[in-house]
């Protein structure tokens, strides 16, 4: 906690300018500038419908911005005439609900986007005259290899081969968490992950967060637990009414709070 | 006790057996290709109706749309007739043909919401996660929302097909020879002069159809819910 990563000096992975989403009439984001660098643990925290979903959702286009930009390895991902399905690749979400794929079992759930994506890839290799080295029984065997090594990680490797409604909600959620970094993604967005969560599985699914902070993997967190966010994130957005309105180093956001909403929040919560 | 011996008398008799095996051919094959049909037709406009809106989709969606509310919302015995005697009023054309294509286009219509229905009721967080995860909206339809959709689905698909196998009685109204109207027939005969027993007969016949498909709609119900729950 104490040796974070000055910002400025690793690559800028997201760079968000006057980012706009609204449903109908209402206003839900009202101009969010935010640049996410390499190895940044984020955690974004405030009252129930500040917009902080919508935010972590927009960022990977779940929910297309109606106006501003989101400039994800040098192309505007906000541009709806791009392919977003190349760049969410790169894009882990884990989500409140776990939405773990009900008809798969649990290895497939984690192997089933890695071989879709690299099949596709070897099809396309295929085509343009390169000999293809692997077929796609190859990739399969070893996107299950690579997803039981996930799986011994996380402890649950008796459990690749039965289905989600059979797991707890904690185990739910990590295999979720694995299933986001079978992909390799440059950076995984956290929708509140404890939230729906009994109190006494909250613990193994931040463990899990935790470790995966500390090997520099990318997060952006919505989290509703401020001892975690204090604990992991380097970066703290206090977002309210749809605008950032206050960020900072944990230090500074929850000991030295400027914002008199950010201020009557923590008073709440803490 | 007359009613019995007359129902003996006509279970014995060759001639009114093999009428009323003949009408059932009818009454099957109708339903049987009709029902295909719709399943085509039905999935092909709940597909439709469950893509997002672009452009491309918006005249697809519209015509899925008066498809719907057109057939739905008009008798299945007009539209039987207009078949017949309008769109394929043509010498010779078989009327078994025509049949089938009323009644498939009529419960296209009707499996269309149910499996837009079904569609809609698996969580909308699956589809999430698939789009997530960088799978295109097609792939996540087929691999993740379908399959777990199918199941929802089945009950209400049987419903419709037992309603459709009912339905096709609607055929005697123009003449053509099924089950109900081989009923009709023995019911108006010289010998007969009765409606009840063979009315009664082809009743049970129709019962028994019934009674056996949504024995097997439940098995392969009862199968696929067996496939998650381990």
């Amino acid at each position: 906690m104490e040796s974070k990563k000055i910002e400025s000096t690793s690559e800028v992975l997201f760079s968000i300018k006057d980012l706009h989403k609204s449903f109908g009439n209402h206003e839900v984001l009202g101009g969010i500038d935010l640049d996410i660098h390499n190895g940044d643990q984020i955690a974004i925290i405030g009252p129930s419908g500040c917009g902080k979903s919508t935010f972590l959702r927009c960022i990977n286009c779940m929910e297309d911005p109606t106006s501003g930009s989101i400039i994800f390895e040098g192309v505007d991902i906000a541009d709806t005439s791009i392919d977003i399905n190349v760049h969410r690749e790169n894009i882990g979400m884990v989500f409140q609900q776990f939405n773990l794929f009900n008809n798969k079992t649990v290895i497939e759930n984690i192997m089933l986007a890695p071989v879709y994506v690299r099949t596709k890839k070897l099809r396309r290799s295929s085509k343009s005259g390169d000999a293809p080295k692997l077929t796609k029984a190859d990739i399969k065997k070893e996107e299950r290899e690579r997803a039981m090594a996930l799986l011994r990680r996380i402890g649950l490797e008796d459990k690749a081969d039965v289905y989600p409604s059979t797991l707890s909600g904690g185990q739910k959620q990590r295999v979720a968490i694995v299933r986001a970094l079978a992909m390799n993604p440059k950076v995984i967005l956290f929708d509140e992950p404890t939230s729906a969560l009994d109190p006494e599985m909250v613990g193994e699914v931040l463990d899990l967060m935790k470790e995966l902070a500390k090997e520099g993997m990318t997060m952006v967190i919505v989290t509703h637990e401020m001892g975690f966010a204090r604990e992991v994130a380097d970066r703290i957005l206090f977002i309210d009414e749809g605008k950032i309105k206050e960020q900072g180093t944990p230090e500074d956001v929850f000991d030295h709070p400027k914002d008199p909403r950010l201020q009557e929040f923590l008073s709440k919560v803490l | 006790m007359t009613f019995f011996a007359e129902i003996w008398e006509l279970l014995s008799s060759a001639k009114y057996m093999s009428m009323l095996f003949t009408g059932l051919g009818t009454t099957l094959v109708v339903s049987l290709f009709s029902a295909i049909l719709g399943l085509f037709l039905g999935t092909l406009v709940a597909l439709v109706a469950i893509c997002p809106d672009s452009p491309l989709m918006k005249l697809p969606k519209i015509i899925c749309k008066v498809y719907v509310t057109v057939i739905r919302g008009t008798p299945m015995a007009l539209q039987l007739f207009i078949m017949m005697y309008a769109i394929f009023a043509i010498r010779g054309f078989p009327q078994e043909i025509t049949a089938i294509i009323a009644f498939g286009i009529n419960s296209g219509a009707y499996v269309s919401e149910s499996i837009r229905g079904g569609i809609l009721s698996v969580d909308i967080g699956q589809t999430e996660a698939g789009r997530a995860l960088g799978l295109p909206y097609g792939v996540t339809l087929m691999k993740i929302v379908i399959p777990q959709a199918v199941k929802n689905v089945i009950p209400a698909i049987g419903n419709e097909l037992i309603a459709l196998i009912k339905e096709t009685s609607i055929v005697s109204m123009i003449g053509m020879y099924d089950l109900t109207q081989a009923a009709k027939v023995i019911g108006a005969g010289n010998n007969m002069a009765s409606y009840i027993v063979p009315m009664s007969v082809a009743a049970c016949f129709y019962l028994a159809i019934v009674y056996t498909l949504s024995f097997g709609i439940k098995g392969i119900e009862k199968r696929l819910r067996a496939g998650d729950r381990r």
